[in-house]
């Protein structure tokens, strides 16, 4: 019986380690310091053509979230979806690892690499979501 | 330059119509707009079809079910500003002298192609951690309860006014009174909505026939029609950094283009037909135009301010809320209100002394933008 290794469920977006260690791939423009996720070609501010690639911070504070009761066959309900806001800045949206009475707005969270099921062939995915406190 | 004026309007019952096609629904409304107008169709001279969901040249065939052939059709899709959009392209071909009349209207039959929660489109990184449409606005709703101490109640308070007024409105796909509570026991959507704080999915069409200022003076019925002032539409911005997501830039530039084009502005308007898919977005639809303070609007409508009779009532139709939701067809359906409003033709609904009326889409989400694309336009009498 082989296992096999978990990949990431988007590859550009989410940077996955051997050791379970993950961060999201952004964008920063080098000219006026605009930060983007996911990446971008061109900075939406300023138009310049030559943004780096980089790893977004783990580390930040939640927006605003909902509970979500209906969604997509691909989803098990509840879940809580929120936005999170990262150093950049950056907004990103995921799912809160967290009963939905635990989560507040202005609350630290933390990126964290889940399982998120297998692709059409078998192999295990790995996503992402935000667990509540800062990461160390 | 010329006026445009709407001389013709038409509409179908919103609603689950599981026997029709949007071509045919689209057809019905066009007869409607044609006959209301009491043209010979051959005096139109182009048209603009908005349809999202539907097969493509949607608009050529509702051409060919009314008999009108050879005029240049365009298919417009704008997500939920693809009707509004068609307006537009139908107001600059008269604006150009291109057209002396011209034929505008979206059609939609939803129920056929669609079920469930509405997602963005399926590449969305957002849709891929599990964003919903109703999800992306309960987030707004909770912020803005964050932020003005918007209550649970006072949401509510917008889906039962705006099924009362669709209760008294025969085309609406809604036909009852609710309560708040039964808002607040419906089945829970995304919190803090239930089903009762989403738009239903609707088949419908509606179309508008507009001419250009002598045409009316030569054929028309200067009694009947009435003015388009402005037809404004914009792309949302990617934004350069997070932004507030209880207040819209977007609506608010985009109706600052109307105003200007109209030489009106947020006091003027006595009537508003907003864009609420969920109750909070009348909120920051209503806030975005300049109608009310930001932060004061839930307020206003707990004291009756926005009702039929109120100081500026907002979706006298019924709105998205409770006249229902056929996505293109929905800013072609506000633009058929104010016209009805505007002449007096309202019936039990009527806004008394109604001389100028606001209508606002906005459709879409990509990543990074708060809104696709918003359109907001202007009739008066
Ligand atoms: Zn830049």
């Amino acid at each position: 019986m082989t296992t096999r290794t978990p990949v990431s469920f988007r590859p550009h977006d989410l940077v996955v380690d051997d050791d379970g260690t993950g961060f999201l791939r952004g964008s920063r423009c080098p000219s006026c310091g605009a930060h983007y996720f996911p990446t971008r070609e061109v900075c939406a501010g300023c138009l310049t053509e030559d943004l780096e690639t980089i790893p977004l911070p783990t580390d930040g504070t939640l927006y605003t979230y909902t509970v979500v009761h209906r969604s997509t066959p691909a989803f098990e309900v509840p879940y809580v979806l929120g936005y999170v806001d990262l150093p950049g800045p950056v907004r990103v949206l995921g799912q809160i690892d967290a009963d939905p009475e635990e989560v507040a707005i202005g609350m630290d969270v933390h990126l964290e690499i889940v399982p998120w099921g297998t692709n059409d062939e078998g192999t295990p995915l790995l996503g992402y979501r935000f667990a509540p406190g800062g990461d160390a | 330059m010329t006026d445009v004026y709407v001389i013709g309007i038409g509409m179908t019952q919103f609603g689950k119509h599981p026997d029709r096609t949007a071509a045919g629904l689209g057809a019905e409304a066009v007869r409607g707009a044609i006959h209301d107008a009491e043209i010979d169709p051959r005096a139109i001279r182009t048209a603009y079809a908005g349809h999202v969901f539907q097969p493509m040249v949607t608009g050529q065939q509702v051409l060919g079910q009314v008999g009108l052939a050879g005029i240049p059709l365009a298919n417009v899709e704008n997500a939920c500003s693809s009707g509004a959009t068609a307006i537009r392209g139908s107001f600059l071909d008269i604006l150009a002298g291109e057209a002396d009349v011209s034929l505008a209207f979206g059609t939609e039959h939803l129920t056929g192609a669609f079920k469930g929660a509405f997602t963005p489109g399926e590449d969305d990184p957002e849709a891929a951690v599990g964003a919903t449409m109703p999800a992306v606005y309960a987030m707004r709703a909770r912020r803005y309860m964050e932020e003005f101490g918007l209550t649970r109640e006072q949401l509510a308070r917008i889906s039962v006014k705006n099924k009362r007024n669709a209760a008294l409105n025969p085309l609406a796909h809604f036909k009852k009174d609710i309560t708040i509570d039964d808002v607040l026991m419906a089945k829970p959507i995304a919190e803090p909505f239930g089903l009762l704080d989403c738009s239903p999915v609707s088949d419908g069409a509606a179309a508008v026939l507009l001419a250009s200022g002598d045409w009316v003076k030569r054929h028309g019925d200067p009694s009947r029609a009435v003015r388009l002032s402005a037809s404004a539409l914009r792309t949302g911005k990617v934004e350069t950094a997070p932004g507030s997501m209880t207040f819209e830039e977007l609506t608010r530039d985009t109706a600052n283009d109307a105003y200007e084009r109209a030489g009106v502005g947020p006091e003027d308007i006595d009537f508003a037909e907003v864009h609420d898919c969920f109750t909070i977005a009348e909120v920051l639809r209503i806030e975005g135009l300049g109608l009310w303070e930001q932060g004061t609007y839930p307020a206003a409508v707990e004291r009756g301010e926005a009702d039929i009779g109120g100081r500026l009532p907002v979706n006298p139709s019924g709105g998205l809320l409770g006249k229902g939701h056929p996505l293109a067809a929905t800013g072609v359906a506000q633009v058929v209100e104010l016209v009805k409003q505007l002449r007096g033709d309202a019936g039990s609904r009527q806004i008394e002394g109604a001389k100028v009326g606001i209508a606002h889409c906005r459709g879409g989400k990509t990543v990074g933008v708060e809104g696709a694309a918003c359109t907001v336009q202007i009739l008066t009498k």
